[in-house]
């Protein structure tokens, strides 16, 4: 018998017990489907979690000086000379000084703006550009200017769209705006989002904030994939100075991205292996239906071995008949995980007014349909053996 | 040349529970190519066990089966399975049809085992179906058609291979007088056709249409010759009050 007319033979006995093969298959249409939205989900996670640290900039290794103690520190020259020294891993650097005082534009005090302290080059480092005015110059840096660069958001919010020239107070100084950056957002811009924020020189911030020590620097590295040599290069020299690994934290936005990256995996390995146990349920409800259906057709495989059918034949037509079940479960789990992949693309987005597309892989899909016929094969084997095994005698008398 | 069924010296023992069944009590007897015999017996004579062993769904625990001068006690289950597929045509008293398969695929099942291309299957069926006069029904699903009519189909499965035995246990023993009359008589057709045929019965009545008559009885051999020999319908002892109905 070819395996062409098993497969018929299946196909016709499957169609002849239609509300059962699916009551049967929900389980393993269950079980694909749960593990291809899961996986389009990290997959979809993955995707943004890369756009983000794409727009934070991968190529950037950011420094964090905790010092030890008051005795030692470390000096932003001696931070330059670090990355003067390194050309073949860094391009530039910037010391970062975060500013926690208030900010007021004439009445009002925009309470979410970002203000930090950072060097003429950080707007290269962070491919920010300037729409008007100026960006900020090594002049203001060296003679700790009370000028600044505003985000879009605080043009167009506080300023009406002419910002340069006019002024806005920090802590109480009043600072002149120099320059209004090009707007970073791609839709809306959001209050407490990327361009609302406004950029002074280092220098002026160190001076105003409480210890007047910079402790934290941004760096860009030449090559993505160096990324962890160059987080050694700078762990090494800090470690110089310090004698402390505890003194300072280096991460490189690439790492961190890898490191999500890895932990998203983790965790949707996890989750899809939960749901696959669905599938193993799904393959123990098919062996259940496959039992009683061996013991409906006792008289059949009776019949059929009376009449030449050997061991292998009936054994043959019993797991094609499940394989084709589960596979067809697989198919139909197949799409209804795409259906619902699509709508949980929309419900995301809609709920975190992000833009996350569930995208399940080929490769999940082949993976599913591949291991919902490999369940039906291992869960159809012990019926069909059962079957195959019938003695025709007993078989034929059987009511 | 040989017997084309030998029994030699055949027993068949069930252990059930402690106590020991003889069903086949050394039965030794030929039946030659071309024959029409009638294995007659009271229910618990072992002609159902006889049936078994020659339809080689059983194997005898000791004695030998030739069929065709071949030891079949020897071969396995799928030797087994390929003899009766290509040397036994069965006829069951509950005719056995596949009820989710169309009369032409019954009648094609045992060519399907046997390896035989779609198309000439198809084609031999037909013909087998036409033979039993059911040609214009090779559509239609055994539940509908009347119990004569199923036992039509199972002799036209049962003959489509070319066997070289066709075995009938009881075949008209869920029919009436009428229509198991007419089954008899396509049977004896066949033997006509140089078919050989071994019938299976509990009834004289049915048993006399054959030509010769093998009686049991407690697993022995009590008679065996022409049908129309008068001992031929005689039991002996108390258990044979075997009679037509």
């Amino acid at each position: 018998m070819k395996l062409t007319e098993a497969f018929q033979l299946a196909v016709k006995n499957i169609k002849g017990n239609r509300m059962r093969t699916f009551l049967t298959m929900l389980g393993i249409i269950i079980g694909i489907a749960a593990v291809i939205v899961i996986v389009g989900l990290g997959n979809g996670m993955e995707k943004y979690m890369r756009d983000q640290f794409a727009d934070m900039g991968t190529n950037t290794v950011s420094v964090n000086i905790m010092g030890r103690g008051s005795s030692r520190s470390v000096s932003e020259t001696q931070m330059y000379a670090l990355v003067a020294e390194n050309p073949e891993y860094f391009d530039q650097i910037s010391p970062t000084v975060s500013f926690s005082g208030t900010v007021k534009i004439g009445t009002e005090s925009p309470s979410s703006t970002s203000v930090t302290g950072v060097s003429e080059a950080y707007f290269d480092m962070k491919s920010y550009t300037i729409s008007s005015g100026r960006g900020l110059q090594y002049v203001d840096v060296a003679k700790r200017r009370n000028v600044c660069v505003v985000g879009n958001y605080l043009n167009s919010t506080y300023y009406g769209g002419n910002a340069v020239g006019q002024t806005i107070r920090l802590s109480g100084r009043s600072f002149l705006i120099v320059g209004v950056m090009t707007q970073e957002a791609d839709d809306e811009m959001e209050e407490g989002g990327t361009d609302d924020c406004v950029f002074l020189p280092y220098s002026t911030a160190a001076r105003m904030s409480y210890t007047g020590t910079i402790t934290s620097y941004t760096l860009t590295v030449v090559d993505e994939t160096q990324a962890a040599a160059s987080v050694t290069i700078v762990e090494d020299y800090l470690y110089d100075i310090f004698s402390d690994d505890d003194a300072y934290r280096v991460i490189s936005m690439a790492e961190m991205l890898d490191a999500m990256n890895a932990m998203i995996n983790v965790m949707i390995g996890i989750l899809a292996g939960i749901a696959a146990i669905s599938l193993v349920v799904g393959g123990i409800g098919i062996m259940n239906i496959m039992l009683v259906s061996v013991t409906e057709r006792t008289r059949e495989i009776g019949i059929r071995k009376a009449l030449g059918a050997k061991e292998r034949y009936i054994m043959q037509q019993f797991v094609i008949e499940a394989a084709t079940t589960s596979a067809l479960g697989g198919v139909l789990g197949i799409t209804v995980g795409y259906g619902l992949s699509s709508i949980a693309t929309v419900v995301v987005t809609a709920l975190m007014q992000e833009n996350l597309t569930v995208s399940p892989s080929i490769g999940a899909v082949l993976g599913a349909f591949g291991i919902s016929t490999f369940i039906g094969i291992v869960f159809g084997y012990l019926p069909a053996k059962k079957a195959a095994r019938l003695n025709p005698i007993d078989a034929l008398h059987y009511d | 040349m040989s017997a084309l069924i030998e029994f030699q010296d055949v027993c068949k023992v069930y252990e059930m529970g402690d106590s020991v069944v003889r069903a086949a009590d050394h039965i030794s007897m030929q039946i030659q190519k071309g024959e029409f015999v009638a294995i007659v017996g009271q229910s618990g004579s072992g002609k159902s066990t006889c049936m078994n062993i020659i339809g080689c769904l059983d194997v005898p625990t000791d004695g030998k089966y030739l069929l065709d001068g071949r030891d079949v006690g020897s071969l396995d289950k799928d030797q087994l399975a390929e003899i009766r597929n290509k040397m036994l045509g069965f006829i069951f008293q509950q005719y056995n049809l596949l009820a989710k398969l169309t009369l032409l695929e019954n009648v094609e099942v045992p060519m399907m085992y046997a390896g035989v291309p779609r198309g000439e299957r198809r084609e031999r069926a037909k013909v087998a179906l036409e033979m039993v006069g059911l040609g214009s029904k090779i559509n239609h699903r055994p539940a509908q058609l009347s119990g004569g009519q199923q036992q039509r189909v199972s002799i036209a499965r049962a003959l489509v291979g070319e066997p070289a035995v066709i075995l009938a246990d009881e075949p008209t023993g869920a029919l009436d007088s009428h229509t198991g009359r007419d089954v008899l008589t396509l049977l004896q057709q066949l033997h006509a056709a140089g078919n050989t045929v071994v019938l299976i019965t509990h009834d004289n009545s049915i048993a006399v249409q054959a030509q010769r008559i093998i009686r049991l009885e407690d697993g022995r051999v009590i008679y065996d010759g022409d049908s129309h020999a008068p001992e031929a319908v005689v039991s002996s002892g108390l258990s044979g009050m075997g009679g037509g109905q």
